[in-house]
């Protein structure tokens, strides 16, 4: 949602000659570049338990986060409170990174944008707000989901429903003169059942999250919710552990996505490869999968948990090819790694809070559909495995090494699905995994789980992927 | 940067805002209340290849108040601690706990309960006065001082130094009053190196105190470096069960588990594999696990938990008998069971077998597989199942014969510890907790 620029001055209570003094103090010791990032997020909460909605709460986090550079080196310094003698104080903690000028400016001039943000181009219009709204307008949503769980499995002993939403308003504004605004929602509801039959116990999650307003606390999200939750517990039930070791993987479309994520997409973050540390990091330009193959970045999905109007640096928000036709294209930019590659951003520059300086991250990462069936891909196993649903992934950039957590799927026998499995580990290589990526199937999916990254900050992401066969990867078991 | 003896600790204007805030809840409407005010103090300075490339300044503070209302309860927060504001944030939150649905088992803990010695928060010797005094040049000084950049093969090196004071008030409408305050010193380095075909090979090292005087410094990059050229050249091993070896870097990382399913949120949702387990053997005779939160000027103790009810040492697990489960005021309540304290503090494992040293205890197991760190991994919490990626070294004869690593350990919580051999007595004290390296027998491994 993008507001009127006098909403986010009376908000932070700045005007135009203020965050030019502040920019000035921050370059005062000769940096580069500065920037200021106001932020006002107000979140929300709700959790049933034992069937009652019985705990809830708001929060407010407030303040503003200075970044001076000094060519690639970051002075930052933060302050709750946007009074002009503490921001000042603040630009002047930041500006110490810099003790001389620098030779060579890279960011001054660089493409400035001085349009204002256009309300027509948001990729989060909200139609029901979060905020100004009685917390007592949500809590059926979350009885009637526990209420059609419950009806759909007698052996449920548990349930958890909890709702989060924030409210996210920033302002941005740097030395070039930038200003940029914006207004982020973002609603999640996640959901976890335990499950009792005789005397095994298994537990199932879902979680849902979008860029959206309330609105979306929905029946349709009710059902499909409620039928995720319970889906598949038999076979969770029956699931055994597989023999471990190296086998073929068909990973189902959609949630593993977390595969391009760990396995790839890390290691085309250009502060990886500008440190010299990602496996990537000379590969620019070269076949690193099978031809046919396309792998984005993309932060202009409408209401998509990864969307963005603008980064964290007021750059747009906008689709990066990162692998085209298999060949390396682009890696992930903020504006430190633009300037070093010189390149443009590619609005990849994201952070926590106003609490951190940003750092360049993954938005929405995606596989392109191909030409495959899924079918004919588990058919073509002899022995392997079939995954669909995950927890958690990791990934060592220098190595390559990924790994991700598999909580549910299939044993592949002579091509067809067999014997349920569950909590197991898979682990392989990232540049091996791509180039083992023997077919990829015409269903690409966008999961819409909860999705958040780690890496040094904690931000909202999102993945997807058709389903895919990889030749070989190990996996964990007995 | 600011001067730190003015501002590094809350001051007597914050903690009357946290009095009034409090007062305030109760005149209008609240029957409970209790307060949290914090207060943190963050400097940093990060180095990359010899150089410094990024200083961080931070001061946070946060008002938590959790608030009972007609038999309900909420939890809000704001770091806007304007007086007005902060009244007009306490009078909506009332109107919201109101709209939320009755709970008879939330309630504030018994007064008899309520930590009494906490009061000027250095009671445990958790606070450095060498902060005070510290200035800017030095912590640069500390953060370039452990570089070990430039070295043969060393492509890449980031360390970081960093300090901060955490100071935090915790009152409620029964009286309580509970103060903790305390200092950290942390270093930090990653290096990544280069071997003859190109392959890249990262590792790190790291130290924490509460003092300054006892942050190991010196050798932290250089260590960082030595164990990223250890994982050159690895090899395969073949899938099946092995001896394990966990060192006290990571060991902590298999206790998680266990003690999060003595968790009483875990317990009271049946998503636990130790429900019903209090005062069961369920694990060997020689493991024993103390909660340890109140030793002088150790990492990580306090004095009262998030309730502010009062730690004391006590047995979590005693010769392989469950004798604690973490119990809140609100899911004892539910649970029918009496409240201990929220969570572990220091989680301390008693050293078995006789071997003070990772080489007294290679050399007791002569061969299996050594595990200096995960990759990823994860467990189910009603099951006790988990599967982990891990690296490390091939043990044969007592000693390493060549990295491992893309290889998975794979098994059940209670059979693993179940099947704990020998320690040794090194848990590292800047660890949150105490846990030293640990063997394993029977442990699947998939490669």
């Amino acid at each position: 949602m993008i507001l009127s620029k006098s909403y986010y001055f009376n908000l932070f209570q700045v005007d135009t000659p203020l965050l030019d003094r502040l920019t000035e103090e921050g370059l005062r010791s000769g940096g580069s570049y500065c920037d200021l990032f106001f932020e006002n997020t107000t979140y929300g909460s709700l959790l049933l338990r034992d069937g009652a909605v019985t705990s809830g709460g708001n929060h407010v986090d407030f303040g503003v986060g200075i970044r001076v550079l000094a060519g690639e080196k970051t002075g930052y310094a933060y302050s709750e409170s946007t009074a002009p003698a503490d921001m000042l104080s603040c630009a002047r903690a930041a500006a110490q990174i810099a003790s001389a000028p620098v030779d060579v400016n890279p960011y001054g001039t660089r493409n400035p944008s001085r349009g204002e943000p256009n309300p027509a181009a948001d990729r989060y219009p909200i139609v029901q707000p979060w905020r100004g709204v009685p917390m007592s307008t949500f809590l059926p949503f979350l009885q009637k989901l526990e209420a059609d769980i419950k009806r759909r499995d007698a052996r449920i002993v548990k349930v958890i429903v909890n709702l989060a939403f924030q409210v996210t308003d920033v302002l941005m504004y740097n030395s070039s003169r930038e200003l940029k605004w914006d207004t982020r929602p973002m609603g999640s509801v996640s959901v976890s059942a335990v499950f009792q039959q005789g005397s095994q116990t298994e537990n199932k999650s879902t979680s849902r999250s979008f860029r959206r307003g309330a609105d979306m606390l929905s029946v349709a999200l009710i059902e499909e919710m409620a039928a995720d939750v319970v889906k598949g517990i038999d076979e969770r039930f029956d699931a055994r552990r597989p023999k471990g070791g190296q086998m073929p993987v068909v990973m189902g479309a959609g949630a593993s996505g977390i595969l391009l994520h760990e396995a790839m997409g890390h290691a085309f973050e250009a502060d990886f490869n500008r440190k010299g540390t990602s496996i990537f990091a000379d590969k620019m330009g070269r076949q690193i999968c099978p031809k046919g193959i396309q792998i984005i970045d993309d932060g202009t999905m409408q209401g998509n948990r990864g969307a963005l109007n603008f980064d964290d640096e007021g750059i747009p928000g906008q689709k990066t090819y990162m692998v085209e036709d298999g060949v390396l294209t682009s890696y992930l930019h903020d504006r430190i790694s633009a300037a070093h590659y010189g390149v443009k951003p590619t609005g990849n520059g994201r952070r926590e809070s106003f609490r951190y300086a940003p750092i360049p991250r993954m938005r929405a990462t995606y596989m392109e559909s191909g030409n495959a069936k899924a079918e004919d891909l588990i058919a073509s196993v002899k022995k392997g495995i079939y995954v669909d649903e995950f927890s958690n992934g990791q990934v060592q950039i220098g190595e390559g090494d990924f790994t991700f957590y598999v909580k549910a799927g299939y044993l592949i026998e002579n091509g067809r699905l067999t014997m349920p499995v569950k909590d197991i580990n898979i682990i392989g290589n990232g540049p091996q995994a791509l180039a083992d990526m023997q077919g990829v199937a015409d269903d690409l999916a966008i999961d819409p789980g909860a999705w958040t990254c780690g890496k040094e900050q904690s931000v909202p992401v999102s993945c997807g992927i058709p389903t895919v066969l990889i030749g070989h990867l190990t996996v964990g078991g007995e | 940067m600011t001067d730190n003896k003015l501002h590094n600790t809350l001051t007597e204007e914050e903690v009357a805002l946290a009095r009034h805030c409090l007062e305030y809840a109760l005149e209008h409407g609240a029957q409970g209340v209790r307060i949290t005010l914090s207060k943190t103090l963050m400097n940093l300075i990060g180095v990359l290849n010899g150089e410094v490339d990024k200083t961080a300044h931070a001061l946070d503070r946060s008002l938590q108040l959790q608030l009972f209302v007609d038999g309900r309860f909420g939890t809000f927060s704001s770091n806007r601690l304007e007086k007005d504001g902060m009244e007009e944030f306490i009078r909506e939150a009332i109107d919201t706990v109101r709209m939320l649905e009755a709970d008879e088992s939330r309630a504030l803990p018994a007064p008899d309960r309520l930590v009494k010695d906490a009061v000027t928060g250095r009671e445990l010797d958790l606070y450095d006065d060498a902060y005070d005094t510290l200035t800017a040049e030095q912590r640069r000084d500390m953060a370039l001082g452990s570089t070990a950049w430039p070295q043969p093969g060393l492509i890449s090196e980031e360390g970081e130094y960093s300090d901060s004071v955490f100071d935090s008030l915790t009152i409620d409408s029964q009286g309580l009053y509970a103060r903790h305050t305390e200092t950290s010193f942390e270093i930090g380095y990653e290096s990544t190196v280069e071997d003859a075909q190109g392959n890249h090979w990262s590792s790190y090292w790291w130290d924490a105190s509460p003092r300054l005087k006892d942050l190991q410094l010196e050798g932290c990059a250089q260590k960082a470096f030595q164990r990223a050229k250890e994982q050159i050249n690895p090899q395969n091993v073949k899938s099946g069960k092995y001896t394990l070896i966990v060192d006290s870097e990571c060991a902590g990382k298999l206790l998680t588990p266990v003690l999060n399913a003595l968790g009483g949120h875990s317990l009271q949702q049946k998503n636990s594999f130790l429900v019903d387990s209090l005062n069961q053997k369920v694990f060997p005779d020689n493991l024993t696990i103390l909660d340890a939160p109140c030793t002088q000027g150790d990492t990580g103790c306090r004095l009262f938990d998030s309730e502010g009810v009062a730690t004391r040492e006590m047995p979590v697990i005693e010769k392989g008998v469950v004798k604690t489960y973490f119990l809140n005021t609100y899911i004892s309540a539910k649970m029918g069971l009496d409240p201990t304290v929220e969570d572990i503090t220091r989680a301390k494992l008693l050293p078995i077998g006789g071997c003070k040293t990772l080489e007294e205890v290679l050399q007791k197991v002569q061969d299996g597989i050594l595990v200096t760190g995960f990759n990823g991994g994860n467990s189910n919490p009603a099951t006790g199942n988990f599967s982990y990626g891990i690296e490390g070294f091939l043990i044969k004869g007592g000693k390493k014969v060549h990295p491992v690593r893309e290889i998975l350990m794979t098994g059940n919580f209670l059979t693993l510890w179940n099947n704990l051999l020998v320690t040794a007595d090194d848990a590292r004290p800047c660890q949150s907790k105490l846990i030293p390296t640990l063997a394993f027998k029977n442990v699947d491994i998939s490669a």
